[in-house]
């Protein structure tokens, strides 16, 4: 017994001494270039110094351009990148400028968009320059009407539509579906049948973060149609990829823009009836009486209230801040087509695009 | 509603036979009557049943987001704590990134020579280092951390509530539902709660690997210490020691082996966890899973997924030092040092490495050395596309349309009440009285769930748990099919338990979400995809729990039955099984829960149902937390009813047999 309480304390011993001395050696020979951060974690120690950079001394009107950087210091700004590429687009375009023209050091947060929300409320993070309205109504309403923990920092640009898609090859074949009334047909809608929904046709649905109508739609057009969740937007993907594979029918929710759509992917939306008020008005009814296409998603830009006075450089930065949709798909096809890392990309485009941005600074 | 569910002591076995058929007759009319009027009430569940838990918990939280800056409690408890997680977490990455690679993987090797000699040391330090070959060493060292104060955390609360479960049977009692509940509650239930008390990033990541990873350390301490033999304990009180000196000098000693086994299954939970927790900021390799799987990108999901299996081999490895009993020949003939001066040749080597990777400036893992195994991944993906997709097809389809439906059609079918009372009357038959009120109570807690949107209408929660219910009941049955015979199987040949062992550490470790495209291409979006992703989880605990009681079972009465004529076949049906009945009944158990904690991971590919409901409770806080809690209650009670009464057969059967 005593010679095994002897090992672990030896044991225990052990690890110590080697990690002081690991503590002390690190002092000596490391160069701070070592571990450059590509992404942060939501807990990376900002510095504790208290000067912010103040001064914006770029050019206004003319192009700018990334040379004659400052070196970035200070306390260190949040943004959120959440998991998909036109997200991960923004945060780097912002970071490369601010750390350049304004000299504070940004860190980028992988996150999901629900705890996005979360962290801008207490300050963990300072802003998310991309919002798609439709899934953050609640979001919007109590942290930002309510609470005013979070300001809404206005459009980005960019705008977003969420509908109703099937493949090209099946809309071909029956090109009754390319309206909504077209799925009346039962018939029609049985080619969309799986052993999920029986015999009627399958309505698919991916991540359930994101906004749904869809079962509204289908009860009140009285549609043959069954609403499965498919719980994740991998599944849905995948689902999707199969459909194709084997040019069988699949019915879904999808939206634009998705990195999904440079890689060739042939698919029409369906026309549900038009968007009016009192159409969008009767989602939020106690029974859901919501029967149309869904609205137009205008993505913005938000921060946590406090960023004004913590850097007002870098507030009024972002929320000058502004793309168009092609600009940033742009950015997104260096991504996901040519393959580059996201911050060579932003680089690249923001060396071709100074007139652009030159404005945000001014 | 806090019926005790323990087990009843054995009355009916003692009692006299013509007494007893009587209670029987008793009974049997309690429940015909019962199921009368279960067939003449309403068929849907009133809604007067519904106990408003949902707006309760929806309040709750809305309060929270709302005060959490300004409450007292929040400033003085919750915002120091979270600093001191994040603190904790920050400065382990550290510590972790001055040891340089080198020096990570000399301390695995170290600490695995000296807990279990050399081939645990190349195994546990072949495994950190494969984390590097196959995945970004910098994300895999803020995994390690987070791990690392997780499961130190973990034991910390788990020991000392085991060693008083063990102490208090009324404490047990309590700790007990609790455990069920943070086993069995989807995790996605409390994920946003607990960003809201703890913030994101670290320290909400460590709380929910907490959470989860908590249940084993308690149950295996406390289960360790009542197996103390009492010969045992009446030696030392007979020395006269102190209480303390009981606890330390002689029942946790005694008890080693069943915690050792506690401290491997909380490294295996917490790392199951890891990319739920990434979902909070962590930037970690759970984060790197997440990210490939958003672009359908399977390789890079899986490299990243292949490294969170290793990391967790190579920490279970060299700390439970597993194998150590099983020395190779080759060990065998190698010299052997004393102790001590292994130990002090163990840490000049760590320290010699350290300070070598220091001086050579050896800070990242050398990109020689990786390894990208994207691309053989993506080409058995393929191969599964092009060649296996469609007889998997037709399987699932079979499922869904032969199997589930008509056991969900059954459920619905029947009368809410008439399934409440079935189901007490199978707690009756499989125990008595108490049991059936419990599991009763149970079903009728779930019915007071109330009711949430859909369509155009409100559906009821009791239906989605009758949906749920199908499903467990197929997943639990099709892992059974799997695990008993691979189970039996590796109890009865070493060689096959050595193959299997890697598969099922991969089943139990790697995050579901790398299997969730392979899952979805193979049986398409649905139930019976969600069905499979629980049989993959369900099948290891329960195929280990198997051979583990097939090789306890001793060697003499099987001898004895062989020196009969038995042959092997029969010795196996006659002797060995029934003797390993315990813990094979154990492992069914474990199953079941394993199905029920794996029941959200299933909506994550088309299983809808519960699942989704509490799913919801994280994507739409705000308004849909308090659904979530609803629906993730309703999967506990499911657990619990399940639960209880399988266990009331284990030691039912058992008394049978003395």
């Amino acid at each position: 017994m005593t010679s095994m309480r002897n090992k672990r304390h030896l044991l225990v011993a052990s690890a110590m001494i080697a990690a002081v001395l690991a503590a002390c050696g690190s002092s000596g020979s490391t160069s701070p270039a070592t571990n450059p951060p590509v992404t942060t974690t939501a807990d990376t120690s900002a510095a504790s110094t208290t000067s912010a950079g103040t001064d914006t001394t770029a050019a206004t009107g003319s192009a700018a351009s990334l040379t004659d950087c400052k070196t970035p210091s200070g306390d260190h700004v949040k943004f959120a990148a959440n998991p998909w590429t036109g997200s991960e687009v923004n945060a780097q375009l912002a970071k490369a400028i601010i750390e350049c023209k304004i000299g504070t050091p940004v860190d980028i947060v992988e996150i999901d968009e629900n705890a996005t929300w979360v962290g801008m409320d207490d300050g963990s993070l300072d802003g998310v320059l991309e919002v798609w309205p439709s899934g953050h109504a609640a979001d919007h309403a109590t942290y930002v009407d309510q609470k005013k923990s979070v300001v809404d920092l206005g459009r980005l640009g960019p705008s977003a539509q969420i509908g109703w898609y099937i493949p090209q090859y099946v809309l071909d074949a029956h090109p009754q579906l390319k309206t909504w009334e077209g799925f009346k047909d039962p018939a029609l809608a049985k080619l969309f049948s799986t052993a999920e929904s029986g015999a009627k046709g399958q309505f698919l649905m991916g991540d359930p973060s994101y906004v749904t109508y869809d079962e509204q739609i289908i009860a009140n057009l009285k549609l043959p149609l069954k609403y499965v969740v498919a719980g994740s937007e991998a599944a849905l993907l995948t689902a999707m990829d199969s459909a194709v594979k084997d040019q069988k029918p699949i019915l879904l929710q999808f939206w634009q823009p998705h990195w999904k759509w440079s890689q060739g992917l042939k698919f029409a939306r369906v026309a549900l009836p038009d968007v009016t008020d009192a159409c969008k008005a009767s989602a939020k009814a106690a029974n859901g009486g919501y029967a149309c296409d869904y609205p137009i998603d205008e993505l913005y830009k938000a921060a946590n209230a406090k960023l004004e006075t913590k850097n007002p450089a870098v507030f009024n930065l972002i929320k000058k801040m502004a793309l168009t949709t092609d600009q940033q798909n742009q950015v997104a096809g260096y991504i996901d087509g040519d393959k580059m890392a996201a911050p060579d990309a932003a680089k690249k485009w923001l060396d071709a695009n100074g007139a652009v941005w030159g404005a945000w600074l001014g | 509603m806090a019926v005790s569910l323990e087990a009843l002591p054995e009355l009916e076995s003692e009692a006299v036979s013509q007494a007893r058929r009587h209670k029987q007759l008793i009974g049997l009319g309690v429940f015909a009557v019962l199921a009368v009027v279960a067939v003449v009430v309403h068929h849907e569940v009133p809604s007067w049943l519904d106990m408003n838990v949902q707006k309760w918990a929806q309040d709750r939280y809305r309060w929270t987001v709302i005060h959490r800056q300004s409450a007292p409690i929040f400033n003085r408890f919750f915002n120091p704590l979270a600093d001191s997680l994040r603190w904790s977490v920050r400065h382990t990455v550290t510590l972790l990134d001055n040891l340089r690679w080198p020096g990570v993987v000399a301390i695995t090797a170290a600490i695995g020579w000296r807990t279990g000699g050399l081939r645990v040391a190349l195994a546990g330090g072949a495994a950190m280092a494969g984390v590097g070959v196959i995945a970004n060493w910098d994300h895999a060292m803020i995994t390690l951390a987070i791990m690392a104060v997780s499961v130190i955390i973990a034991l910390v609360l788990g020991i000392p509530l085991g060693i008083w479960a063990a102490r208090s049977d009324r404490a047990e009692r309590v700790i007990r539902i609790l455990l069920d509940t943070a086993q069995v509650m989807p995790i996605f239930v409390y994920f946003s709660p607990t960003q809201v008390f703890f913030g994101i990033g670290f320290p909400g990541a460590v709380v929910v690997t907490v959470i989860y990873a908590l249940p084993p350390a308690v149950r295996l301490t406390s289960h360790g210490l009542r197996n103390v033999p009492t010969v045992i304990n009446e030696v030392g009180e007979s020395f006269g020691t102190t209480k303390w000196q009981q606890l330390t000098k002689v029942q946790l000693p005694v008890a080693r082996k069943a915690i050792l086994l506690g401290l491997n299954q909380v490294i295996m939970m917490a790392f199951a966890i890891v990319v739920l927790a990434a979902l909070l900021g962590t930037g970690d390799l759970g984060q790197d899973v997440l990210t490939a799987l958003q672009k359908q990108n399977l390789g890079a999901a899986a490299a990243a997924g292949g490294a969170i299996v290793l990391l967790a081999v190579a920490l279970d490895r060299v700390s439970t030092g597993e194998r150590s009993t099983r020395r190779s020949q080759w060990s065998k003939s190698l010299p052997t040092v004393s102790r001590q001066v292994g130990t002090w040749l163990a840490i000049s080597a760590v320290v010699l490495v350290v300070l070598a990777s220091h001086a050579l400036d050896w800070s990242r893992f050398p990109s020689w050395l990786t390894y990208d195994i994207g691309k053989p991944v993506e080409h058995v993906r393929r191969w599964i596309e092009d060649h296996l997709r469609h007889t998997t097809n037709g399987i699932s389809d079979f499922l869904v349309t032969n199997v589930l439906d008509p056991i969900r059609s059954l459920l619905l079918w029947l009368p809410w009440f008439f399934v409440v009372v079935a189901i007490a009357f199978t707690g009756w038959l499989s125990r008595g009285w108490r049991l059936a009120a419990g599991v009763g109570a149970c079903m009728l807690l779930i019915a007071a769930m109330g009711t949430i949107p859909g369509g155009n209408g409100r559906v009821q929660l009791w239906d989605l748990a009758m949906d749920t219910l199908s499903q467990v009941l197929v997943a639990i049955t099709l892992s059974m099919l799997v695990a008993l015979p691979l189970g039996m199987w590796a109890g009865r040949s070493d060689r096959v338990e050595k193959i299997l062992r890697p598969f099922l550490d991969i089943a139990q470790v790697m995050p579901a979400f790398v299997y969730l495209i392979p899952v979805v291409i193979l049986f398409h979006v649905g139930r019976a995809a969600g069905v499979i992703a629980c049989v993959i989880y369900a099948v290891p605990p329960c195929s280990r729990l198997t051979t583990l009681g097939m090789r306890e079972v001793p060697y003499t009465p099987r001898e004895a039955a062989i020196s009969f004529g038995a042959t092997p076949r029969q010795e196996m049906r006659r002797v060995q099984l029934p003797l390993a009945k315990k813990a094979i009944l154990l492992g069914i158990n474990q199953t079941l829960l394993m199905v029920l904690a794996t029941v959200i991971i299933a909506s994550l590919v088309g299983a809808g149902a519960l699942g989704i409901v509490a799913y919801e409770a994280t994507t739409k806080p705000l308004s849909k937390l308090g659904q979530g809690v609803a629906g993730g209650v309703s999967i506990v009670l499911l657990a619990i009813v399940l639960d209880r009464i399988t266990q009331a057969w284990g030691t039912t059967k058992q008394r049978g047999d003395s």
